[in-house]
């Protein structure tokens, strides 16, 4: 070998030791245990696809799967609305103010999910802060069902969302260039049409990526619904945890795996279209 | 833009108090004097602290969380590190491909991963076991170290290492005196959120752990789910002031970085 060879095979050998220890950690913390599911979804005793066909058929399922949908889309909109005026007000504030609002927004990204649903329990409740606050404004007069129900899962989702939403916003609304806006109103465009012809489609890439993070996100929630939710807002990872820790059922658990690892490819596949899949990571 | 208004300013305030006051609101019950949880408490006292240090199981569960996340952060950054190293490497391709494996874990949801991860750790033992946890977390934290290490290295003038071995250094004096200043930012960076992810996360620790080993959200959570009392919202606490202490240091690596 002469020594351009020895050189060349030195260094991709460099660079596959580099890789080497990442790659097992992904390979068999990552890429094996989706595998694994994949192969237990086909392994039902009544047949290979008698798993995916129960998933499909039975009522309870395909209702749990609307259901998380449903609320996925919800949360999600309502987290771009608020993340979008958020993020817009960021723009507008004063230095100091701004980055007092900003550490707001970002810290709660530091603490953990369990935590934050949790103190949403407490804020909840029958007799809770919030319930108590309402009937002082005269608003009703007997506590409203917010914990166990939908209200509780949509604001307490919302909540974790939110940071999601006003980052990538925010970064598109900095790039804008704010002489644009000032054009538009010194040519005696209303405001309203700045914001629908102006302002929405050149920050049009950040809202795609919110969209995208915050949907991806809210379809695998498990931790908040199962804490705020009732009963009849069960998700499909609620669903999966039941059928592998009550019911016992693993190709049942894997198939619903695959049909949820399928919705979160598929939410990826879409945006990939509008937002360069890298976009996704410049949050955090 | 015309400069914020007095609106702008309350709308805005009143927006950030809804997002930071939900966060913390539990943190005045552990000093609650109550037995039970409602917001406000009305008198004040420790003796749900002495409660939680009392209670063998819940000091022994924070132990197990800190050691997770001690560990499965040096593993994330050790291999994390040498990846982003390793990734400008590859040819464009190989890059692409290697790039989306090492983000996965960001984007599949968590309770796959839980449940898959479970059925592998069945059949090889791991199950209840700190191994299991770390590697586990380390999965999940390894993206974020790849991130962070991969910016400060993509902000590398590649000029640097050739003028270094130009002048004589060898490959690894050339690393430790040009490349690796350049990139321990990145490291700390990257560091700080693998363990603040390790010690946070609840879904694959609630199906990994065992009665032996569990990690502190893992007690929470089965308290939570069944009854809980006011040491929850101290054990709540701790976590919080870990998190924040988390977030002022990673302000800190961002400013060592700038």
């Amino acid at each position: 070998m002469n020594a351009a060879g020895r050189q060349r095979a030195a260094r991709v050998a460099v660079t596959a030791l580099l890789l080497a220890p990442a790659m097992a950690i992904i390979v068999f913390g990552f890429v094996a245990p989706l595998m694994r599911l994949a192969l237990l979804s086909f392994s039902a005793p009544a047949g290979p696809l008698a798993a995916y066909r129960e998933l499909a058929t039975v009522d309870v399922y395909r209702i749990v799967l609307k259901n998380t949908v449903v609320l996925a889309l919800v949360v999600s909109a309502a987290s771009l609305v608020i993340g979008f005026a958020l993020a817009f007000m960021l723009t507008r504030l004063e230095a100091a103010w701004r980055a007092i609002v900003f550490a707001c927004v970002v810290l709660p990204l530091w603490i953990s999910v369990l935590v934050r649903t949790f103190s949403w329990m407490l804020i909840l409740e029958r007799n809770g802060p919030l319930n108590r606050f309402v009937m002082a404004l005269g608003v009703v007069d007997h506590p409203l069902p917010l914990l166990f129900a939908f209200p509780g899962v949509a604001i307490g989702m919302v909540h974790v969302l939110l940071p999601y939403a006003v980052l990538p916003i925010y970064a598109a609304l900095l790039r804008i260039d704010p002489a644009l806006l000032r054009a538009s109103d010194g040519l005696g465009a209303s405001r309203a049409a700045t914001f629908w012809r102006v302002l929405l489609p050149l920050s049009a890439r950040g809202l795609a990526t919110a969209a995208t993070f915050t949907f991806l996100l809210s379809l695998g929630f498990f931790v908040t619904p199962a804490l705020l939710g009732g009963p009849s807002n069960t998700t499909i990872s609620m669903l999966i945890d039941s059928f592998v820790n009550e019911r016992l059922d693993w190709p049942l658990a894997a198939a619903a795996s695959m049909a949820l690892l399928a919705m979160a490819l598929a939410t990826i596949g879409i945006a990939g279209r509008f937002v360069p899949v890298s976009a996704l990571s410049e949050v955090g | 833009m015309t400069p914020a208004g007095a609106w702008t300013k309350a709308l805005a305030a009143l927006l950030a108090a809804a997002i930071v006051i939900p966060v913390l609101a539990v943190a005045p019950l552990a000093f609650s004097e109550q037995s039970f949880l409602q917001l406000p408490p009305k008198d004040w006292s420790l003796r749900w602290w002495s409660a939680f240090f009392a209670d063998p199981s819940w000091p022994r569960a924070l132990l197990t969380s800190l050691e997770v996340a001690a560990l499965s952060c040096l593993l994330a950054v050790t291999a994390g590190t040498a990846a982003a190293l390793g990734l400008p490497r590859l040819g464009r391709r190989m890059r692409t491909l290697a790039a989306g494996l090492f983000l996965g874990p960001l984007v599949a949801p968590v309770i796959v991963l839980a449940v898959g991860l479970y059925a592998l750790a069945r059949s090889a033992g791991l199950v209840g076991s700190t191994l299991g946890l770390v590697l586990a977390h380390t999965m999940l934290a390894l993206p974020y170290v790849v991130l962070n290490v991969g910016v400060s290295v993509a902000a590398l003038d590649p000029r640097l290492a050739q003028a270094a071995s130009g002048l004589g250094a060898s490959p690894w004096r050339a690393f430790r005196t040009v490349i690796l200043p350049a990139i321990v930012p990145g490291m700390l960076g990257g560091g700080i959120f693998a363990f603040v992810t390790s010690f946070d996360e609840v879904v694959l620790a609630v199906f990994l752990a065992g009665p032996n080993v569990k990690t502190l959200p893992v007690r929470i959570w089965e308290d939570v789910r069944v009854e809980y009392t006011p040491v929850v919202a101290v054990a709540a606490t701790i976590m919080i002031i870990l998190a924040i202490i988390g977030s002022a240091m990673a302000r800190l690596a961002a400013r060592r970085r700038a």
